[in-house]
């Protein structure tokens, strides 16, 4: 029983953790991508948000798995 | 709001189309069509060309393009001071001002080359006048003889001066003084007396190691050191004086005349700007026409404003708006004031199409709705409505900040809202306080719950951005974009249904309905919107799942709280405990302010925007004034 609460445990800290390290990744590189665009046009803030926001979408399905894993769902 | 806007043709007789653009530009609301395509007919074209400009014209526009060049140069050398503004017509006396303007164009050039030229010598001077501050006490201790010569130097590394004696001393034969003090700049300045016979040999040294010796302007040629300090300190006066005298007098003409210039260069720029708008103006023998657009709103204005002073010689005609036009049309935004503050959120989006909508409407109604949902904190809330209300008052002239204040003012009211519906006031505070119970859910507790809800959040906002995109293909007349949505919207909902039931959350039942409604629907859609249509779905789909976020933020929101306040209850004394619990709902705070804001921003960006939202419109540009 106890190790089954272990696995599950590890099961979900995998399901948010590789998504939040993928995550980070992916905006290390957007954001000095897109910081380098703003210092050329200004005007792109916009969508610099969006490109750098696109990638969170992961660590909040990570973070969905984990919780249904955890809460038996 | 989008604008509604009006395609509309003024008409009239040549010789009023001066008067009439100058009517335009002052009105400053019809935005005038460089293009005759979809203004005029085909059948039409033969009788009517561009306007070309009269011998007379150009000549006033080379003339006035001239003066203005001349105005620019004189103001490039006359001191910028704040001038008075000029009411005056300036066309009456243009020949007058014409011929001063000469004149102040020749003085003040002449003057302001002189400042410069005095400048630069008071700045090299000054070298001198640094150099010489600094030995001029070493000279008291040199005594001057006609035999005796004086080498001025400067030593940037302070090491040389070692190496400098020991070349002296071999070169002399001990035969010198080097005397050497700290200039006003950090560097060394030095002074070597020799004999004259040596005086050569020792400047050829100092040039082969490369210690620069001091040379003076020609003008100190034949002067002994004393006497180039009293020449040096005599000139710097004398510059001093003239350039004092100099800016005086340019001053005294930008004072008296800066207005009059200034006033004449806006009435050419106005000039200008009508010579360059009758490129977009097309004539017949006899008369003009102006194509334009304007808001469907100022057409009576207008209206009125032409038959008020062309007595009804000008014409304004409505012309009727063709599919074709819809991609060109210009956009106006305007929104009622609860609105406007949001606009800061979709300045920075590109401007939706004329057929398309304006976003700020979207923001201004779920924006705050995320926030509150986000932040859920009565005590937070109160806290950001009182800062907030500050800004507001205190930046009340800053446009950018006040509009921030103020959304943060209406998101905040949402967050006490939502506040209560949890239960939450600076965390459990509330609870141990003042019995506050949650009315809706503990989101602390109760994690499932709380994601199935803002998943039904998603599941809401995303389907309402499929159909402001079914409405909008549908207005566009397109008929297959418009199966296609729909289709795309009735299997996000079966799909949704159907693990809903599979969940437990709907009655089994409706499984085997809904296998076959999505049975029924994908091919339409494949149909409709080809292999990649499902793609959409899935991506719809995963959209909506991105809502978690709303519970997930909020739940690190909530947990802050409670470790603060947990943190608080652990240090043992009500003082300590106090701060630490203050600083750490600060924290929680400036994170809470934050990170709604940029989530809630991407759910609209990315989720909602791109289910309805044309980019890609034109800004309306009126005839008007330049500011």
């Amino acid at each position: 029983m106890n190790m089954e609460k272990v696995l599950m445990a590890f099961a979900a800290a995998i399901a948010i953790g590789l998504p939040a390290l993928a995550t980070a990744w992916a905006q290390s590189k957007i954001g000095a991508a897109g910081a380098g665009t703003l210092a050329e046009k200004p005007e792109l803030s916009a969508t610099i948000i969006v490109l750098v926001a696109i990638p969170e979408t992961m660590v909040i399905l990570g973070f969905v798995v984990a919780a249904m894993i955890l809460f038996g769902v | 709001m989008i604008v509604r806007m009006s395609k509309v043709e003024l008409a009239g007789p040549r010789e009023l189309l001066e008067k009439v653009l100058s009517l335009l530009r002052d009105t400053g609301i019809l935005e005038i069509e460089p293009s005759s395509i979809g203004f005029i007919k085909k059948i039409d074209e033969v009788y009517i060309d561009s306007y070309l400009p009269d011998k007379k014209s150009l000549s006033e526009k080379l003339f006035l393009e001239d003066f203005k060049e001349r105005i620019d140069e004189l103001l490039s050398y006359l001191p910028r001071i704040v001038v008075r503004s000029g009411y005056f017509h300036p066309q009456a006396i243009i020949d007058t001002i014409n011929e001063t303007l000469q004149k102040h164009l020749v003085t003040c050039k002449g003057l302001y080359m002189k400042k410069e030229a005095l400048q630069k010598e008071m700045s090299e001077l000054s070298r001198y006048n640094m150099f010489l501050d600094a030995v001029e006490p070493l000279l008291e201790r040199l005594k001057e003889t006609p035999d005796l010569d004086v080498i001025g130097l400067t030593l940037k590394d302070p090491d040389a001066e070692d190496m400098l004696r020991r070349a002296l001393a071999r070169l002399t034969d001990e035969k010198y003084e080097l005397l050497t003090s700290i200039a006003a700049d950090g560097t060394s300045a030095g002074l070597i007396a020799v004999h004259k016979k040596m005086s050569d040999r020792i400047k050829q040294a100092l040039s082969d190691k490369n210690i620069p010796e001091l040379r003076f302007p020609s003008a100190f040629g034949g002067l002994t050191f004393a006497e180039k300090i009293g020449f040096l300190r005599t000139r710097l006066s004398e510059i001093s004086d003239e350039l004092d005298m100099i800016t005086m007098q340019l001053d005294s003409v930008s004072v008296k005349w800066g207005t009059i210039y200034q006033r004449v260069k806006e009435w050419i720029d106005e000039r200008l700007s009508l010579f360059r708008v009758t490129a977009s103006v097309f004539v017949t023998r006899m008369c003009f026409f102006i194509y334009g657009w304007t808001a469907s709103e100022d057409v009576i204005t207008l209206r009125e404003q032409l038959n008020n002073n062309f007595n009804g010689k000008v014409v304004l005609e409505e012309l009727e708006i063709e599919e074709e036009d819809l991609g060109r049309m210009p956009v106006i935004l305007k929104n009622p004031p609860y609105f406007k503050p949001f606009e800061l959120f979709t300045r920075i989006l590109p401007l939706p199409r004329y057929t398309s909508y304006d976003p700020t409407p979207f923001i201004a109604i779920f924006f705050p709705l995320f926030f509150g949902m986000i932040l859920g904190d009565a005590g937070y809330g109160l806290f950001i409505i009182t800062v907030s209300f500050f800004i507001f008052k205190k930046f009340r002239g800053k446009k950018n900040v006040a509009d921030a204040a103020r959304i943060l003012m209406i998101a905040s009211l949402y967050s006490i809202f939502f506040g209560i519906l949890y239960g939450e006031f600076f965390g459990e505070v509330g609870h141990t306080l003042f019995g506050l119970e949650p009315v809706f859910i503990e989101r602390r507790t109760a994690v499932i719950p709380m994601l199935y809800f803002a998943v039904s959040v998603g599941v809401v906002h995303v389907l309402i951005g499929s159909f402001l995109g079914l409405i909008t293909a549908v207005h566009r007349k397109t008929r297959k974009e418009a199966i296609l949505k729909l289709m795309h919207m009735l299997l996000i909902i079966a799909i949704l249904s159907l693990v809903a039931s599979l969940f437990g959350l709907f009655p089994g039942l409706m499984t085997k309905p809904v296998i076959l409604a999505i049975l029924i629907i994908t091919p339409v859609l494949l149909f409709t919107g080809g292999l990649l249509a499902p793609l959409e779905v899935i991506k719809s789909i995963g959209n909506i799942i991105s809502y978690a976020r709303i519970m997930a933020i909020g739940l690190t929101s909530v947990l802050l709280a409670y470790v603060a306040n947990r943190l608080a209850g652990m240090t043992g004394d009500i003082i300590v405990g106090t701060v630490v619990a203050g600083l750490l709902h600060l924290l929680n705070i400036v994170i809470g302010i934050f990170s709604p804001t940029i989530h809630s921003l991407r759910l609209h960006y990315v989720e909602f925007f791109s289910k309805f939202i044309e980019a890609g419109g034109r800004k309306f540009q009126p005839l008007k004034k330049e500011k």
